[in-house]
């Protein structure tokens, strides 16, 4: 009924990286093993395994971003690949030139690999689709749609954490609406089979039958909070205020922000989590972004290791194709 | 095309909701003579003028030539879509000898001068009868009501606002009134102009799963309660344009109860489609009006079936191919029509359990009667030729399709017919008759379009 799902090549491995949505759980487990192999090179003094060694990674981000950017970028390197940055927000999709003749100029300078982040939904799809089968696709933030290397990443941080993720009761609190990560990450809860993935927020923050996507949504945030195992804050964006989703941040934080207080109510071991950049004051206290239970810079320390197994997962399945395609 | 200037003599043709063959002699492209006599068809065709042409439409249907109530011909200004040229030669090999033209061109179609270019390259084209649709207010801005009464006189029998919002309920009233003066019917699509704006698909669990931004249910309800109240206070003939939910069906069943002068009509394609066929991104169902879910796709069939909806118009809009080749959200919306528009209506029976002279009604004589009041009658002796010969079980090979249109952005141009859902498609209109010329379409050869090596879309 709909178009197939380009993530996967003619042998059905994962030849691109988009949404969580498409791949099954023992894929998901084998990323996150891979990522537990690349998290030791992280804490090695020579942090450089030679496996995207001569490949040429291309950052395509034609939306902003430091974070993820960064993230990728030091992933490629310690994999030994040449890393290019190309800053397409400010540049030639600005002109007047199409999305499609801009990958085609980046095609003819003979990358391997584009991580891509762009502000609508279905634009890894769109690009995946497009681009020769010699290129794989890292989608790195489409639209609201999907950021699937943050969803694995936090994956990866609560498994270290909890190992499990059978009876994990997993809170998500904010503006799922407009979230990619809480898309990315209620994927990936539900496919390892977490106890529960609750949301909550206000009703103008929670998009229309989002049950569907497996999840029980919360009015309140104190109810969802009992017995809570993880809790993921989501970054309120300043325009919410301006389009009337929420009235002020001030009246957000009394009444969905993750205080001290608040965090009591969960269970004492409860981890907490937020993708960044942190509103301090707004949908987390300073202290509880800083406090004991908070795991959020670990989220990023391994975003680096994440990022390599995807990488380098997605690159081994091309090469193993090509190969393949030389012995047949 | 042929010039009329000779006698045509059909025979074997089957008249739509009639069981019997009959044979129509044709003068000049006027009927002259309907016969279901066996026996003329024995004396007719062996003594037929010299010169005549004899078509054996032995086992073909013969039907109306069928109005829509709304199609974007993209000329004048966006040519590289269409033209009218091309866009009126598809319609009539769809059927449709009528095309309701939106106004949404470039320039509007606000003045005397645009009317008067469309009239001009219509007549030109020699296909299906232009019918251009006055621009509600000037530029499409929502603001200064265009000269509504200058634009019925040169040619515009209706006049809307496209798919533009009209966010001013004064200006909505004051038109409304200002058209209710000159008995001219409105033809608005129920849109608010905030609810919804920019979004582009139906809100709902498919969008929350794809984030992307959705058009609520109520971004039309609360545009045609408007509508409708409007309607109430001035007396306006309202067509409501292409409705798309099951709320609506109930809102304007309400209000023909208060007999408020009301009519609406749906687009082939939300009969068909719904937003689970959204999911993977494909941008050949953004639809400027959503495909919504089963239930409302549901609720419009039923409510064609029960006549509350009056028509079914095709929605046509041809794009170019760049116009779809971006993701989703940034693609321009809507599907082409014509180039399927014959297998899907001959679904239509099957789906709206319906005769298949009921379907067509709603393709003839209901739009007929909303733009001028009263319905053409069928093959009269006496009067211009106005219907197409149709093989009805004729096979369509999907690749084989002929494309005399610029846009060719419809689904079954890239998905089979079985994973859309849909029945095997079958039907291929063979001959039209309209403003006195015959178009002989049995012998075009299927062309394969420029640029379709790539899979199209």
């Amino acid at each position: 009924m709909s178009l197939p799902d380009p993530q996967f090549n003619i042998q059905g491995k994962l030849h691109h990286f988009i949404d969580l949505d498409g791949l099954d759980r023992k894929l998901l487990i084998e990323i996150l093993d891979t990522a537990e192999g690349f998290a030791g090179v992280n804490d090695r003094t020579v942090k450089k395994v030679p496996l995207l060694r001569g490949k040429t990674v291309a950052n395509l981000f034609f939306e902003n971003s430091t974070r993820t950017r960064t993230a990728f970028e030091l992933a490629a390197k310690r994999l030994s690949a040449d890393i290019l940055n190309v800053d397409l927000v400010t540049s030639s999709t600005n002109k007047g030139e199409s999305l499609l003749d801009t990958l085609h100029v980046l095609e003819a300078l003979q990358c391997d690999m584009f991580i891509v982040r762009h502000g609508d939904s279905g634009a890894a799809h769109f690009i995946a689709r497009h681009v020769s089968p010699n290129i794989n696709i890292i989608n790195g933030g489409d639209g609201q749609h999907s950021h699937p290397t943050q969803g694995m990443l936090d994956m990866f941080t609560i498994r270290r954490h909890k190992g499990d993720f059978g009876n994990l009761c997993v809170v998500i609190i904010g503006d799922i609406k407009h979230s990619r990560v809480a898309r990315s990450d209620i994927s990936a809860l539900v496919k390892l089979g977490a106890g529960e993935v609750r949301v909550v927020g206000p009703r103008t923050l929670i998009p229309a039958d989002v049950e569907s996507l497996g999840v029980t949504v919360y009015p309140s945030l104190d109810t969802a909070l009992a017995g809570a195992d993880v809790i993921m804050g989501l970054r309120l964006q300043k325009e919410r205020m301006l389009n009337a989703t929420v009235p002020s941040s001030s009246e957000f934080y009394r009444t969905y922000g993750l205080s001290p207080e608040r965090l009591a109510l969960a269970s004492p071991d409860a981890l907490v989590m937020h993708p960044g950049p942190t509103n301090r004051g707004v949908e987390i206290a300073g202290s509880v972004a800083d406090g004991r239970q908070s795991v959020i810079l670990e989220q990023v320390n391994f975003g680096i290791a994440v990022r390599m197994a995807v990488m380098s997962i997605v690159m081994g399945n091309s090469e193993s194709l090509r190969h393949g395609e030389l012995s047949a | 095309m042929t010039s009329q200037d000779t006698c045509i003599i059909i025979h074997g043709l089957t008249w739509a909701g009639s069981d019997l063959p009959c044979t129509v002699v044709l003068h000049d492209g006027i009927v002259t003579s309907v016969s279901t006599d066996p026996v003329d068809v024995q004396q007719l065709v062996p003594d037929a003028d010299v010169g005549a042409l004899v078509i054996d439409a032995r086992g073909k249907l013969a039907l109306p030539g069928m109005t829509d109530l709304y199609a974007r011909l993209r000329e004048p200004g966006l040519t590289r879509k269409g033209t009218i040229a091309s866009e009126t030669a598809a319609a009539l090999a769809a059927g449709f000898t009528r095309v309701v033209c939106s106004p949404d061109t470039q320039p509007a179609i606000d003045s005397v001068a645009t009317v008067e270019l469309v009239h001009h390259r219509a007549a030109a084209a020699r296909g299906a009868r232009v019918i251009p649709m006055g621009a509600l207010t000037v530029g499409l801005d929502g603001e200064q009501l265009s000269e509504l009464a200058t634009l019925q006189q040169a040619g515009c029998p209706v006049a809307g606002q496209a798919d533009r919002p009209l966010e001013s309920t004064n200006v909505l009233f004051s038109a409304m009134e200002y058209a209710a003066s000159f008995d001219l019917p409105l033809f608005m699509t129920a849109r608010d102009a905030q609810l919804g704006a920019g979004g582009c698909a139906h809100t709902g669990a498919i969008a929350t799963r794809l984030g992307l931004p959705g058009i609520p249910v109520a971004a039309e309800t609360v545009a045609l309660a408007r509508l409708l109240e409007l309607c109430r206070e001035t007396g306006c003939r309202l067509h409501v344009s292409r409705i798309s939910s099951a709320r609506s069906v109930q809102m304007m069943e309400s209000a023909k109860q208060d007999a408020l002068p009301v009519t609406c009509d749906v687009g082939l394609h939300h009969l068909f489609f719904t937003d689970e066929h959204v999911a993977g991104y494909d941008s050949l169902f953004h639809s400027a009006v959503p495909f919504r879910s089963r239930r409302d796709r549901e609720a419009l069939r039923l409510g064609v079936a029960s006549g509350i909806i009056d028509a079914i118009c095709t929605d046509h809009a041809p794009h170019d191919r760049d116009a779809r080749l971006a993701p989703f959200p940034a693609t321009e919306a809507g599907l082409s029509a014509y180039d399927w528009a014959i297998p899907l209506i001959l679904q239509l029976p099957g789906v709206l359990q319906l005769t298949q002279a009921q379907v067509f009604e709603k393709f003839t004589a209901a739009p007929e009667r909303i733009i001028d009041g009263s319905a053409r009658s069928g093959l009269v002796a006496g009067q211009v030729a106005d219907f197409f010969l149709l093989a009805e079980n004729a096979r369509i090979e999907q690749r084989a399709v002929v494309q005399s249109m610029a846009g060719m952005n419809h689904p079954l141009n890239v998905h089979s017919a079985a994973s859309l859902g849909l029945d095997t498609l079958r039907g291929k209109v063979t001959h039209v008759f309209s403003q006195r010329r015959m178009h002989d379409l049995s012998k075009s050869k299927p062309e394969v379009p420029a640029g379709s090596e790539d899979g199209g879309w």
